[in-house]
């Protein structure tokens, strides 16, 4: 299953779907992965160094031959967050107030994911509280990786 | 600059500035390039180079007037230039300005006109409600606009701000200090828009937009061009008003996340902390020498990020330093003099740098002249990139 399977009806509208995904080569395996309930991130496997956004060179040792997205634990801290009030795309005008929150990855802290925290009041949320992932499909075939409490 | 032949600023100039002002790019241009060049009675032909730096906030909107570096050039009559350049990109006048000092320091030019011009067509009510069918993403924002990481206002400003308020305990008080100052500013000029004075209760009670940002803390859209004319010293005393002196200029990039994060502090500390280091490290001033200081208010806690990566106060200090009234017309270190972006509208830095020489020309701020200012700073944009400019008056 490829994320090229992330089929949305023809009827959709703005209102229908936040912003959607379009993988290209060097991000496919990340939207595979969520597809499969699975977190990966791009690892460079002659230094260990993760790279994310997936860039097609190591920063640390400049490989390029040597990299493989690695699946990791799904779990981390919560670097930052806000609660968005003011909806600015069609999709979040029914969904506001609605929380955005940073991930800082326990493989590697200065990597960082930007996700939505759910079953968790958005007043409540502080930084550094334990999460870890879960996918959900939040609207018909579009799945995205979100975090719960740990 | 000890090396180096210094560049001073000569002229500035502003178009017609406010919301739907129904003049296009090419308009705007002309109005602000005319009144910098009236300002220091410097005529076309004495100019040798244009840097331009043009921008739309949010979606273009079909059938944009189109204009770059050759049009200025040609629509003023300035021929024939030996140094342009044109980004249709980002949102700083500090690529202007730089890429002018650059280009003047190097002798690919002697004189250069710097224009930054926006427009702002459409609010972002009439954006959002003017997409079409499911938004497709491709590139990095993949990885956060399906989260509803969708603006700016939530990316450089909430997410750094709450860091700010959970780490180092700023409250949302010093925010609002800070915005209640530099509307106090406002009041006193009369090119500002929002001159009506604010209070505390002002601020807590406004609404916010991605918590903990309130309205009040975002720059206030407009259609806007700015000019500036910079030229060597050696030239710079031939016009009408006593030219103002670039003693450094730092140009930044950084990534806020996640490349290069380890070698920079903080999602606070990123380029202004990069940039603030280059441009102490090319003087011999001090940020005590700084009389005042016109800081990048795109957001409030852009204010703090530079005061902070300058080394006015201490990393995480913002908050109680500008509730200390440090920051305020008659503390020590006066900020946003003009009443900033908020006040006078969004020209992505260039008002900045035209206070500054305003400031340092001695006796054109009226009742927000700082008294004998001879050092100011100017700072532009966050996060990924940015830059400053510290200025002399002699
Ligand atoms: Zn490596």
């Amino acid at each position: 299953m490829t994320t090229a399977s992330i089929n949305i009806p023809e009827s959709a509208t703005a209102a229908d779907y936040p912003p959607i995904p379009v993988p290209n080569a060097l991000t496919e395996f990340f939207w595979e992965g969520v597809a499969n309930h699975k977190l990966m991130i791009l690892r460079c496997g002659a230094c260990g160094t993760y790279i994310h956004y997936p860039r097609p060179i190591c920063p640390s040792c400049l490989s390029m031959d040597d990299l493989a997205p690695e699946q990791v634990s799904g779990r981390g801290t919560i670097y930052s967050h806000t609660t968005t009030v003011q909806p600015f795309h069609p999709y979040f005008v029914d969904k506001v107030p609605y929380n955005l929150i940073i991930v800082a990855l326990e493989e590697d802290e200065n990597i960082r994911i930007t996700s939505n925290l759910i079953d968790f009041p958005n007043d409540d949320i502080r930084i550094g509280m334990p999460v870890e992932v879960t996918f959900q499909e939040v609207a018909p075939g579009l799945t995205l990786p979100l975090f719960k409490l740990a | 600059m000890a090396n180096r032949d210094r560049v001073a600023a000569i002229g500035v100039g502003y178009s017609t500035t406010g919301r739907r002002t129904g003049l296009n790019r090419r308009q705007l241009v002309a109005q602000a390039a005319k009144k910098a060049m009236e300002d220091c009675g410097i005529t076309p032909d004495q100019i040798d180079g244009v840097v331009l730096h043009a921008g739309v906030a949010g979606a273009e909107p079909p059938g944009l007037d189109w204009i770059d570096a050759l049009d200025v050039a040609q629509m003023l009559g300035i021929t024939p230039i030996t140094f342009y350049n044109s980004d249709q990109g980002g949102p700083a006048y500090i690529h202007a300005a730089i890429s002018a000092i650059a280009a003047i320091q190097s002798g690919q030019a002697h004189t250069v006109l710097t224009v930054r011009v926006i427009n702002q067509r459409l609010s972002s009510a009439e954006e959002r409600d003017s997409v079409q069918g499911p938004m497709r993403i491709p590139g990095d924002s993949q990885f956060t606009m399906p989260f509803g990481s969708v603006t700016p206002i939530q990316t450089i400003a909430a997410l750094p701000a709450q860091r700010h308020m959970e780490r180092y305990g700023t409250t949302e008080e010093q925010f609002g200090a800070h915005v209640i100052a530099q509307r106090a500013n406002a009041v006193l000029n009369d090119d500002a828009i929002m001159r009506d004075p604010l209070t505390m209760d002002d601020y807590l009670n406004s609404r916010y937009v991605s918590k903990p940002v309130r309205l009040l803390d975002c720059d206030y859209p407009v259609d806007s061009a700015s000019a500036v004319i910079y030229t060597t010293e050696e030239r710079s005393r031939d016009f009408a008003k006593k030219p103002v002196f670039v003693e450094s200029a730092a140009l930044s990039a950084t990534d806020i996340l996640p490349a290069g994060f380890e070698k920079l502090h903080d999602l606070n500390m990123n380029s202004p902390y990069h940039a603030a280091q280059t441009l102490w490290s090319r003087t011999d001033l001090k940020p005590s020498d700084v009389d005042c200081a016109q800081l990048y208010d795109g957001f409030t806690i852009i204010v703090f990020q530079w005061l902070e990566a300058l080394g006015f106060c201490g990393e995480g200090e913002a908050g109680s330093f500008v509730e200390s009234g440090a920051t305020r017309l008659d503390g020590s270190l006066p900020v946003n003099t003009d009443g900033g972006a908020c006040n006078v509208g969004r020209r992505h830095g260039a008002n900045f740098c035209i206070e500054s020489i305003r400031q340092l020309r001695g006796n054109e701020s009226g009742a927000r002249q700082v008294k004998d200012a001879e050092v100011a700073v100017w700072a532009n944009a966050t996060g990924p990139f940015s830059g400053a400019v510290l200025m002399t008056a002699n």
